[in-house]
């Protein structure tokens, strides 16, 4: 097999992006639209989310940093140039036929060769009505739709952690059996799933539980001194309802990947979507597993990166008085760059064009350039050091937080996050019930504000331990490294396009793009603060494909 | 008069920095993960001050190696991004002035300016770069790494022994250079081989050994402190 010229295989060639809001999706499309100028028609299926799909996009074209360097390509001309590359259609993979308008869906039939879905919940224990809906129907919904198309082919973008809890070397393909080791039949599971929803939703609407909910209602609004009319129970039972109904959802889809040896419902119900579309015999498709996406090395610039992703958080603890990660050193953590995942997927959506593809392509650096994580917890705390010896706050941080390391250690580490949320506890409680009576008033505010901000520093050290539980397994409990070779099979001819993670120095990555991003674009987003919005000289109006047709008829 | 090229060969301890290996050995150690490591490797790194002290003025290269025990288990990285913080942080002011200006003076003459150095090449690249300019070969001890960890040894030969006049010969022939029409500012006895390789030798804030062969050979000795 010859290198493939990425460019030649997708000219005139028409696609669709499904979810291309997302971090993956927009680099992909500004990659696209940036590097192969004679590809077809790309379509863009967006939700409107409360507006139209049309300003939504040019909502995520003006504000985000990803299209910055386009705008300045382009200046006034980039609108133009976006409605004669890009139409945005309205839809919405959790239903049927995509929520398309008939109108659309009749020509996308027509037009469409490749179809990507960047679609999913990546929320890792989110209510599983919500996973249900957008990572195992929104699949099936983009499948029926590409099987329904004249001459359409799909990639569906998966994760490497369907994988479960596996430990070892992971192969490209859709294993046949659960981490567990049972067998799965996707459509007895996808069932399964339909009636554990059902029974969850008619155990939360049971007249035991509304019965606990009163009683707790009142007891509240008794402890509060309030007068508990019927109306104001009969409001906060209903809103206590669908809180609870949330968490019962959310633990009813973690117990059930626990018990098939996923780790959380995302990647439970990622691979259930998997297990359905290669029982799909007329489907043309390919599964593309990204590892964990982080900061780009290069396109659209370096750094670039957004969101809650899986090391920010990490990288952040890195940061604070907390030293201990809980991780076991020697362990990869299979980090990508953004932008090497969307060569990648490019390569993988060209192999799939030209019927030379594979079932499954892997997408990560453990195989080939493997990253531990005791490598990444020392990298992560020498980034800080590097920073705060200029920036830190005070002399203290300066001085001594910069040299107070981060390291990888186990979980049950007696400093641990939870036993030190546990001393601080009692400190608190300590502070305020636990002095005595005839102290100086002076004495009594500063305990009692002391206290507060114990309070204030558990809760969020609570919130922290949460989110270091849920990235466990992921850090600590299994060792695995991705194969990533079948895209070796399809050597390209445009440098720009080459998949090369051995082309990554970790170091450098993660002291002078990595960490410099996590900076500049994620840390704000935990720290509550204003997300850097970009703001183009001209922004970009789009017209209505409407107009765009009727000017492509005329 | 020859055609071959001329070099200037500088000592970087003692002519154009104030500090030696034991300082950034002991630093290093300092700067380490996790208190029990620090202070453990510290004490080693400070051991190596009394073995310089004893044999520093015949052989330097025992004093090198014990001093660089120090790095054992100290991963790549951080000995990088370490070595760049006490470059520009601990070193800056520790830059010999008047060093610099005979290197400049070194350059303007026409000479390929040679720096050799004890230190470790994680700080010695850079403290070249920063500090140094116009330096045209930088030669300096290397640690040996297994597994992304130094070992705490160092990669033969060492810098610091009597190596520094053999090397001077096999540098002079592979470049070309007029080993007779070329300079050398030293301080250390061990640097005798290499001042008495050239043909204008200068010693410079010489220890005892080396003064004193100074004077019996009739080499000019420049003494300065900044």
């Amino acid at each position: 097999m010859g290198a493939i010229s990425i460019r030649e295989t997708y000219e005139g060639r028409h696609i669709v992006l499904v979810g291309g809001s997302g971090f993956v999706g927009k680099v992909c499309l500004a990659m696209i639209l940036q590097r192969i100028p004679d590809v077809g028609r790309v379509y863009v299926l967006l939700r409107g989310h409360g507006r139209s799909a049309v300003e939504r996009f040019e909502k995520i074209v003006n504000e985000g940093h990803v299209f910055a360097p386009m705008h300045e390509e382009y200046g006034a001309g980039f609108s133009d140039f976006l409605a004669r590359r890009v139409e945005v259609v309205e839809g919405d993979v959790s239903k049927p036929d995509l929520g398309l308008d008939p109108e659309v869906a009749t020509r996308l039939r027509e037009k469409v060769e490749l179809v990507i879905n960047f679609a999913g919940l990546v929320d890792f224990n989110p209510d599983l009505r919500d996973a249900l809906d957008t990572n195992v129907l929104g699949g099936v919904h983009v499948a029926d739709f590409v099987e329904s198309c004249r001459g359409a082919r799909l990639v569906h973008v998966s994760t490497c952690y369907v994988a479960g809890q596996r430990d070892g070397f992971i192969p490209e393909r859709i294993q046949p059996l659960t981490p567990s080791g049972d067998e799965m039949d996707p459509k007895t599971e996808l069932a399964t799933l339909h009636q554990l929803i059902a029974d969850t939703e008619a155990e939360n609407a049971s007249p035991e539980v509304d019965t606990q909910l009163h009683r707790d209602v009142i007891k509240r609004l008794q402890a509060r001194g309030v007068e508990p009319s019927d109306r104001r129970i009969r409001d906060m039972v209903s809103r206590l309802k669908r809180k609870r109904l949330r968490e019962v959802m959310a633990q009813a889809g973690t117990d059930r990947a626990k018990e098939l040896g996923f780790p959380n419902t995302y990647t439970y119900t990622k691979s259930l979507a998997e297990y359905l579309l290669r029982d799909r015999p007329g489907l043309r498709f390919t599964s593309f597993r990204p590892a964990i996406v982080e900061s780009s090395v290069e396109f659209p610039f370096p750094g670039w990166n957004e969101g809650f992703n899986t090391t920010g958080p990490l990288v952040y603890l890195a940061k604070t008085w907390f030293r201990h990660i809980p991780a076991m050193p020697g362990n990869p953590l299979d980090v990508i760059p953004v932008d090497m995942v969307c060569k990648m997927l490019i390569i993988a959506g060209a192999a799939l064009l030209r019927g030379e593809n594979a079932q499954v392509y892997q997408c990560g650096s453990s195989d080939r350039n493997v990253m531990p994580i005791d490598r990444l917890t020392e990298l992560s705390a020498l980034g800080h050091r590097q920073w705060l010896r200029e920036h830190g706050e005070n002399a203290l941080h300066k001085t001594v937080l910069a040299r107070w390391d981060a390291l990888a250690a186990d979980p049950d580490h007696v400093l641990n996050l939870g036993n030190i949320r546990r001393v601080l506890n009692q400190f608190a409680r300590y502070l305020k019930h636990g002095l005595p009576e005839k102290i100086p008033s002076e004495l009594q505010e500063s305990a009692s504000r002391l206290a507060k901000e114990t309070d204030n520093t558990t809760r969020r050290l609570r919130q922290i331990e949460d989110v270091l539980e849920l990235f466990q397994p992921f850090t600590h409990d299994h060792y695995c490294v991705f194969e990533c070779r079948a895209i070796m099979r399809h050597p390209v001819k445009e440098p720009e396009f080459r998949f090369e993670p051995e082309s990554i120095e970790w170091r450098s990555y993660w002291l002078d793009v990595h960490m410099p991003g996590l900076r500049r674009w994620c840390f704000p987003t935990y720290e509550n603060k204003e997300r850097e919005l970009y703001e183009p000289a001209i922004p970009v109006v789009l017209r209505s494909a409407e107009a765009e047709a009727h000017k492509e008829a005329g | 008069m020859s055609d071959k090229n001329t070099a200037a060969f500088f000592r970087a301890e003692g002519v154009l920095i104030s500090r030696g290996v034991v300082h950034a050995a002991t630093w290093m150690a300092a700067q380490r993960a996790g208190l029990r490591e620090r202070a453990i490797r510290f004490g080693q790194a400070a051991l190596a001050a009394p073995v310089f002290g004893l044999l520093g003025q015949n052989d330097r290269s025992l004093g090198s190696r014990v001093a660089h025990l120090a790095y054992r288990d100290m991963t790549e990285d951080r000995i990088h991004v370490l070595a760049e913080e006490y470059v520009d942080d601990m070193l800056e002011d520790k830059v010999l002035d008047s060093g610099v200006e005979l290197l400049k003076k070194a350059r303007a003459a026409g000479h390929r300016v040679v720096v050799l150095s004890e230190g470790i090449s994680e700080i010695m690249e850079r403290a070249v770069e920063r500090y140094f300019r116009g330096v045209d070969h930088m030669v300096c001890n290397r640690l040996e790494y297994k597994g992304h960890k130094a070992t705490g040894k160092l990669i033969d030969p060492v810098i610091g022994g009597y190596e520094g006049g053999r090397w001077v010969q096999a540098y002079a022939a592979e470049h070309d250079i007029d080993l007779a029409r070329s300079v050398a500012y030293a301080g250390h006895g061990p640097d005798l081989l290499l001042l008495s390789a050239v043909g204008q030798p200068c010693v410079v804030n010489p220890d005892f050994t080396l003064r004193k062969a100074a004077r019996e050979a009739d080499w000019p000795v420049v003494d300065y402190s900044a």
